[in-house]
């Protein structure tokens, strides 16, 4: 196949651009438009009880932001939300840099394991809640951590992020490693990984994420409200509270903040986690 | 050896989260379960109780109604990939604004598009009679006809950035040298779209499809927290309908039978796509 090529910039302009930035400034308004007004009302209060709302806020002031700590054990849930994502994003960068390395390698059964790393990619989780249910509670893991972070511990998409940086690597320096009798766990330790800092940042970046927006799964799985996490907390005010304060909305961007700050930090290896695989190349 | 001791801990998560819960599920959906012991075969009678119940139809028909998000998004989202394709200044800004909304939280999406959607001090209900299009305000979440296109209409917003990023790389991937050999031969903008850009993306705007409609067919979070899959199941899926008979009724085997079935759509329209494709949609290299 002839290789790709990227779109490079075209000779000059026939066209007048402005039509084009006309309309992708109303797109980007349309995008934006909720988060100006959640983060408006968050810092205002306003729009919550009066009609008609003010298209510009007055008096801001950090005060909901103060208090939803006083309205629902946040620090708690803060917690519980940064533990559950640590865990993933531990698993999630050892044991999907283990089988890649290992698919890297031709084995029989080698065929066999990607047809079914496959397939699994096209079972969705929301499919498997009932018997996942049941077997998280025949572990025993109902209400734990653990239980919570178990089932995103490995991420199929991320392997073949890990693979496709590893095969990338030149033979010649696995097997100079080789002659020089490292192990194979050294060799992924001291050669693969430090040569694939990306797919890493791919692997932190996509199991935090999925991990901290999660909450379908903690919804099942958590029982006591001391293990509620973040979007647990959220759900659950919501409907303790309805939209009779400020707060909801500063809550709303405490969650969020993180998971954007993160995406505006490593854009690249985010999108490239979503397109591997979606497009050779 | 060593290979499938690394192997072990991936396959395992897979095994035990992926495969046995496929296998289960369609045994749960055969039987009369009992937390308590006391678990027995009963054939086809959740499929019958099924083929009866209401909720079971409407769901199905609302997420057949809420697949349409792909489409649609994938339309909307190919309009916009082209424009930031385009050689024009700032791009990089546009493509991230878009794309801002994926990543989010969907808890907090539903929440705030919730209370745009507000009757009272909503701001859709504010632009709307600002702009003189309506003269009462409109109660999107509370009315049977308007919940499913305002769920829709967020699920859209949220994932538009999404689709948008699988096509802008399926243009990349074009050849630039095809352009200009058209245009040497003197082809329109529009002849170059229908018969270089549209056919060279297919493989992209089928991936996108896929993957649209499993998320769509999985959207747990924003109807449930929109919604509830109210007023009255008219925004229920089957998603949300299989939650709550497995947690909210505590009917776990009749929530592995609704599963098998929302297993099976899934698979069907997947299926198509991967057809309609050209048998590549998904395809991660194999090498």
């Amino acid at each position: 196949m002839r290789r790709p090529q990227r779109y490079h910039r075209a000779p000059m302009h026939r066209y007048p651009r402005w039509p084009l930035h006309v309309m992708l400034v109303a797109i980007s308004f349309a995008m934006l438009l909720p988060f100006y007004w959640v983060l408006k009302t968050s810092l205002t209060g306003e729009n919550i009880f009066v009609y008609p709302p003010s298209i510009l806020p007055h008096h801001p002031q950090p005060f909901y932001y103060v208090d939803v700590w006083y309205f629902i054990p946040f620090a708690r849930f803060l917690l519980n939300s940064v533990v559950v994502s640590v865990l993933a994003i531990v698993a999630n960068v050892v044991f999907n840099a283990m089988a890649a390395y290992s698919l890297t390698k031709n084995f029989a059964g080698r065929g066999w394991t990607i047809t079914l790393l496959l397939s699994c990619m096209m079972i969705p989780f929301q499919t498997t809640i009932v018997p996942a249910y049941l077997i998280t509670g025949k572990l025993g893991l109902l209400n734990s951590y653990l239980g919570l972070a178990l089932p995103t511990f490995s991420t199929i998409v991320c392997i073949f992020v890990y693979k496709a940086s590893f095969d990338a690597v030149p033979n010649s320096l696995v097997d100079a490693a080789r002659i020089d009798g490292l192990s194979e766990f050294r060799i992924l330790l001291q050669i693969m990984l430090p040569l694939s800092t990306s797919a890493i940042a791919t692997n932190v970046i996509l199991a935090f994420i999925w991990s901290w927006n999660n909450f379908l799964w903690p919804l099942i799985v958590v029982r006591d409200q001391a293990m509620q996490t973040l979007p647990l907390g959220l759900s659950r005010f919501l409907s303790d509270h309805e939209n009779t304060t400020g707060a909801l909305y500063a809550f709303c961007i405490m969650v969020l903040a993180p998971g954007i700050a993160l995406f505006l930090m490593a854009q690249k290896e985010f999108i490239r986690g979503l397109t591997s695989g979606a497009t050779k190349g | 050896m060593l290979v499938w001791a690394f192997l072990l801990p991936s396959l395992a998560v897979f095994f035990l989260y992926r495969v046995l819960p496929l296998l289960w599920n369609v045994a749960l959906s055969f039987q009369q379960f009992s937390l308590f012991g006391g678990t027995r075969w009963s054939g086809f009678d959740h499929y019958v109780e099924m083929w009866q119940d209401d909720v079971f139809w409407t769901s199905l028909w609302n997420t057949l109604i809420f697949l349409a998000s792909a489409p649609i998004g994938i339309l909307l989202a190919l309009a916009v990939s082209l424009m930031v394709n385009a050689d024009i200044r700032g791009r990089n800004i546009y493509r991230t604004i878009v794309f801002l909304s994926y990543p989010l939280m969907t808890v907090a999406v539903g929440i705030i598009w919730r209370w745009m959607y507000d009757e009272k001090v909503g701001l859709f209900n504010f632009l709307l009679r600002k702009l003189g299009l309506i003269d009462t305000p409109l109660a999107f979440l509370q009315s049977f006809e308007l919940v499913l296109p305002s769920v829709l209409l967020a699920n859209i917003w949220q994932i538009i950035g999404f689709y948008m990023i699988v096509l802008l790389a399926g243009l990349q991937n074009i050849p630039q040298n095809l352009y200009e050999a058209a245009s040497i031969d003197g082809a329109s903008r529009w002849q170059q779209f229908v018969r270089i850009t549209l056919p060279m993306l297919r493989p992209a705007l089928f991936l996108a499809f896929v993957i649209g409609i499993m998320t769509s067919i999985t959207s747990f979070d924003l109807v449930y927290v929109m919604t509830q899959g109210g007023p009255s199941h008219s925004s229920e899926l089957l998603v949300t309908y299989i939650y709550k008979a497995a947690f909210e009724l505590s009917k776990l085997d009749y929530a592995a039978a609704l599963t098998v079935v929302q297993f099976l759509l899934l698979v069907t329209l997947t299926w198509i796509g991967n057809r309609l494709s050209g048998g590549n949609a998904g395809a991660v290299e194999r090498n």
